[in-house]
């Protein structure tokens, strides 16, 4: 990181005190994400740090100035981080510099809906006050492209956490039943995933009847029983090390319509082929292509839906509504991304949409799926089979 | 690629919050605010990106801007995409743009000369005061200034935060459910507080959710001989908190609280009730209960008195044990919502 803000001319890079997720409202990712910079190069949940690109070392600054084993003496805000992050800066004589401020707005694969950045206004305003002279700039993506790529340890967390969530999924599968309050189809999946030691990070759930739009739940749903006929979706992900891995698996209370059968088959089959096609190297316009084309060789659609996966609100994002900016396009997969990787299959005439799919890194042999498991759609109901392929 | 996207019909944005509040609340709180902003000479109040405590207090919604006049003109509500409710059924919508709309916003409402009072600039004594420097996003709010460089933007957060202590009848409600969801929590925590950290947190937290409560964080400080929890429910964004010490002798904490009950009444200073626990030995330890963040605060604002309809957990600490509940401030005194 330092390498690539010494080659973009930056005296350094500065993270600084970042809006509180929880407090944002936003969408799990943001709120996860806010404060993802800060955890990622200093593993405090909230920190600022100036990291000058000449290798002299980081200033860290927490609330209370305890340290951990990276950082043992972190610089205490004690409630005024606008004074404590202007000193640390003037510390390190950047008086005059170029300093690449993370999170001012969105990255390219970093804060990835946060379109207005995630920078605490009163705090930075300081900054800006007593460092008149200093050229502040963003630099999201510096902080942003090293992320991007995940290190071993990393990799092993997110497996952890995939594997908890695939935990979570399974307690789904046994709870579910026509006649319960969804409240305790939710409370049962999220109290596996924290007795497996998962940091809290909400379950989002949908159930509706099948083809019948339904209201997305990051708690839970109040007043609302699940029926004969539901379709429950989700997005389960558990927290390992910081890094959020996510899981899905469609489960239907009741028998599959064979209309979704083949939907579900396309779906799988664009999955697979997917991950085939994600090798280091190959630009994110060629894969997004070959989803988005992918469906109408068997008559039917499909449509890319494939997230950054790490400390939160990770990019890029590619989405059914997003084709892709040609900047985006370019980008090319390296070995160490990590993604979930969930396409949209549709029916012929867009009436039947299915989506599942999980974790995958990306490694020299395409991708890999971070836990081992089949992609179907469930049906789970006492008066059909128990599933379906 | 020149195909139309199909039209997604499962998944979509829209994130359903709780949003049970009346019609009569939302004029309740509206008004309030308003004569609030009017009376600090203000023209409105501004909730921006970043404040999503105030915005769903006054909007229902889970994320939003507000600017509401202190003149009575309507307010104007940018939401997520897909939001409405009964209390907004056609506010302005973006999609992750909120910069442009809300200056826009403030424009439109001709503030631009106006006095701006902008809440979570600055951490309050009623509200955000775990955030001393706000809780406001900085390109937004920035980009904001730079549209409307005449206009004063100046702190209010007491100004709402203040309006947010007074409680309501639906919310004082709402607030003895929480309590009671906090209850089953704290039976959890008392049937596995031998467990292993996580499992305890996971019963915890599933009996809570069970029960409708939305999640908010636990704490919980494990040592060789005691287990304490702080332990937080959510019923119509009112968050009740029940605090208890496992393998520790808490009987004079119990003392301490039942002591400061009595000093608990409307009109009576705050600074009466620390001097009580200075007396008895204990330390006080007061904080206001609300949609979160809540103050006042014990210590720090000894210079207040106690009023009616407001809400506190009451969690002296006697001899390092701390004993905590839910106490609402009635007309007649304080009333612990459920000790046992």
């Amino acid at each position: 990181m330092r390498a690539h803000a010494a080659e973009a001319g930056l005296d350094c890079v500065f993270v600084p005190l970042c809006v509180d997720g929880r407090n944002l409202n936003l969408s799990l990712e943001q709120a996860y994400g806010t404060r993802s910079d800060g955890r990622y190069l200093t593993q405090f949940e909230n920190a600022a740090i100036v990291l000058p690109t000449d290798r002299r070392p980081p200033l860290a600054i927490t609330e209370d100035g305890e340290g951990n084993e990276w950082l043992p003496e972190p610089r205490p805000a004690n409630g005024r981080w606008g004074v404590a992050m202007a000193e640390a800066l003037l510390g390190a004589g950047m008086e005059r510099a170029r300093i690449g401020v993370s999170g001012l707005r969105r990255g390219r694969v970093s804060h990835a809906r946060a379109t207005d950045g995630v920078v605490n206004h009163t705090a930075y305003a300081e900054v800006l006050r007593r460092l008149p002279d200093a050229i502040l700039e963003d630099a999201t993506d510096a902080v942003g492209f090293a992320r991007f790529v995940k290190s071993e340890e990393e990799i092993a967390c997110l497996r952890k956490g995939a594997s908890i969530a695939l935990a979570g999924i399974e307690r789904m599968i046994e709870t579910a039943r026509p006649g319960l309050p969804s409240a305790e189809l939710y409370a049962a999946v999220m109290e596996r995933m924290l007795e497996l030691g998962s940091a809290y990070y909400p379950l989002a759930l949908f159930a509706s009847p099948l083809g019948t739009p339904g209201p997305r739940f990051e708690n839970p749903p109040p007043d609302l029983v699940l029926h004969e006929g539901d379709l429950i979706t989700h997005e389960t992900a558990a927290v390992w090390g910081g890094l959020i891995a996510q899981e899905l698996q469609p489960i239907l209370l009741g028998a599959i319509p064979e209309a979704w059968k083949p939907v579900v088959d396309l779906q799988r089959e664009v999955f697979y082929a997917g991950l085939e096609l994600m090798r280091p190297g190959t630009p994110l316009g060629e894969l997004i292509d070959f989803v988005n084309g992918f469906g109408a060789k068997r008559g039917m659609r499909s449509l890319i839906l494939m997230h950054g996966r790490g400390y939160g609100n990770d990019g890029p994002l590619l989405t059914p509504q997003d084709r892709g900016s040609p900047e985006l396009r370019e980008l090319r997969l390296q070995r160490g991304n990590a993604f979930v990787w969930k396409p949209i299959a549709y029916s012929a005439d867009e009436q039947i949409e299915f989506s599942t799919g999980g974790s995958i890194v990306v490694t020299d042999m395409g991708g890999e799926q971070l836990v081992a498991r089949e992609l179907r759609l469930i049906s789970s109901s006492p008066s059909v089979e128990r599933e379906a392929r | 690629m020149s195909d139309p996207l199909p039209r997604r019909r499962s998944g979509g944005v829209y994130t359903q919050v709780w949003d049970g509040y009346s019609l009569a609340e939302r004029d309740r709180r509206w008004n309030a605010v308003r004569a609030a902003a009017a009376n600090a000479g203000f023209d409105c109040i501004f909730v921006p990106l970043g404040n999503g405590v105030d915005a769903r207090y006054l909007t229902q919604f889970r994320a939003s801007c507000v600017v509401l006049p202190a003149d009575g003109h309507p307010a104007i509500v940018i939401t997520d995409r897909g939001s409405r409710n009964t209390w907004l059924p056609e506010p302005r919508l973006t999609s992750r743009q909120w910069a442009e709309p809300v200056a826009e916003a403030l424009l439109d409402a001709g503030f631009e000369h106006a006095r701006i009072g902008v809440a979570g600039l600055q951490g309050g004594t009623f509200a955000h005061v775990s955030s001393p420097q706000g809780v406001v996003s900085h390109s937004p709010f920035a980009y904001v200034l730079s549209q409307l460089p005449n206009a004063r933007f100046e702190d209010a957060t007491d100004v709402l935060g203040r309006v947010r202590y007074l409680k309501s009848a639906e919310e004082i409600a709402c607030l003895r459910r929480a309590a009671a969801i906090a209850r089953a929590g704290l039976d959890a925590f008392l049937e596995h507080a031998s467990a292993e950290p996580a499992v305890l947190q996971a019963r915890m937290l599933g009996r809570m959710l069970r029960l409708g409560s939305e999640y908010f964080p636990q704490s919980l400080s494990v040592s060789d001989e005691q287990v304490r929890a702080d332990i937080n429910a959510v019923w119509g964004t009112q968050i009740a908190q029940v605090v208890r010490t496992v393998g520790a002798d808490d009987r004079r904490a119990r003392e301490a609280f039942e002591l400061g009950l009595e000093h608990m009444k409307p009109g009576i200073p705050f600074a009466q009730l620390v001097h009580a626990m200075s007396a008895f030995g204990a330390e006080p330890r007061l904080q206001g209960l609300g949609a979160g963040d809540d103050g006042p605060l014990l210590p720090g604002a000894d210079d207040l008195s106690f009023e009616a309809n407001t809400a506190f957990v009451w969690k002296p600490v006697a001899g390092g044990v701390s004993f905590g509940e839910p106490v609402l401030i009635t007309a007649q005194g304080a009333e612990p919502l459920g000790v046992s």
